[in-house]
């Protein structure tokens, strides 16, 4: 699946065009999450904007078959919380 | 052939700190010279539930593999690989948790290797400390037609993630820092 042969470089910038997007989309989630979230205030998502910016951006950028596909599932499990947490493995996630 | 390791450390920080600061370890300018084989990383999917207080994020990691042996690049005629990782990670505000599972998603009729990591408040000092666990494992492909060689890889990857997890420890408390003194001066400032 997808080796990328002695791209390093390219393999990089293949989602470059959305570099910008994606700084933006990473000051606003970092300081909601350290804000707001990580403190036990997670009622509502304050990067919905960003998020939606650099989503569309990856959408038409992101090279990697294998990557678009979780992308392009990732929209269509939007509203369902178990697909997400199934195909993530996370068995332990209600342990400890 | 399975190869497994497991890693605790403690973070004498306290559980929000050091998970922003887990959220921006590969993201902080100045991680790409410590941990110079991430290419690249996006996030994939993001989900919060707000019900219940928990973050869902998939994102994929590029990495650069370690030199690899010479079969193998005479084989695949080059140096090194480029690799996607995928992480799937999940963040119970209220419960205070934090799981990560990263697998590889190239080379996976060659090697599969999963990580799974978990940050957690210190059972001795729930609101001073964290525990990060970590366990890997690495497995190759027993029928591969290449299975020394994958064998070798597989010690290859192996060298590379633990060195890798202690360069990333080191980040993530480097970042932990980095947060504390900016919440100080913060307080500080929000006092005048």
């Amino acid at each position: 699946m997808g080796i990328s042969r002695n791209r390093a470089a390219s393999s990089s910038s293949s989602a470059s065009p959305c570099a910008q997007l994606r700084s933006a989309y990473h000051d606003c989630f970092n300081r909601w999450y350290s804000e707001k979230f990580s403190k036990g205030r997670c009622e509502e998502d304050e990067c919905v904007a960003e998020w939606d910016k650099y989503k569309a951006c990856l959408v038409q950028h992101l090279e990697d078959k294998h990557l678009r596909q979780i992308l392009l599932e990732s929209e269509a499990s939007l509203y369902s919380v178990k697909a997400d947490a199934g195909s993530s493995g996370d068995a332990n996630v209600t342990s400890h | 052939m399975v190869r497994a390791y497991t890693q605790e450390h403690v973070y004498r920080h306290p559980w929000d700190r050091v998970t922003t600061a887990a959220w921006r370890k590969f993201t902080d300018p100045d991680t790409p010279a410590v941990l110079s084989h991430i290419l690249d990383v996006h996030t994939l999917s993001r989900r919060l539930d707000s019900a219940t207080g928990r973050l869902l994020t998939t994102r994929s990691i590029t990495v650069r593999s370690p030199t690899l042996p010479f079969l193998v690049r005479r084989v695949l005629g080059q140096d090194a690989v480029v690799c996607h990782c995928v992480e799937s990670s999940v963040v119970d505000a209220p419960r205070r948790s934090m799981d990560i599972v990263a697998r590889n998603a190239s080379l996976r009729g060659l090697i599969e290797v999963e990580e799974r990591s978990s940050y957690r408040p210190h059972p001795d000092r729930p609101a001073e400390w964290t525990v990060f666990r970590q366990e890997t494992s690495i497995r190759c492909k027993p029928l591969s037609a290449l299975a020394a060689v994958a064998e070798k890889v597989e010690q290859r990857c192996a060298d590379r993630f633990l060195q890798n997890s202690v360069k990333g420890r080191e980040v993530v408390e480097r970042i932990c820092k980095y947060l504390e003194a900016e919440s100080s001066s913060a307080a500080a400032a929000a006092s005048c």
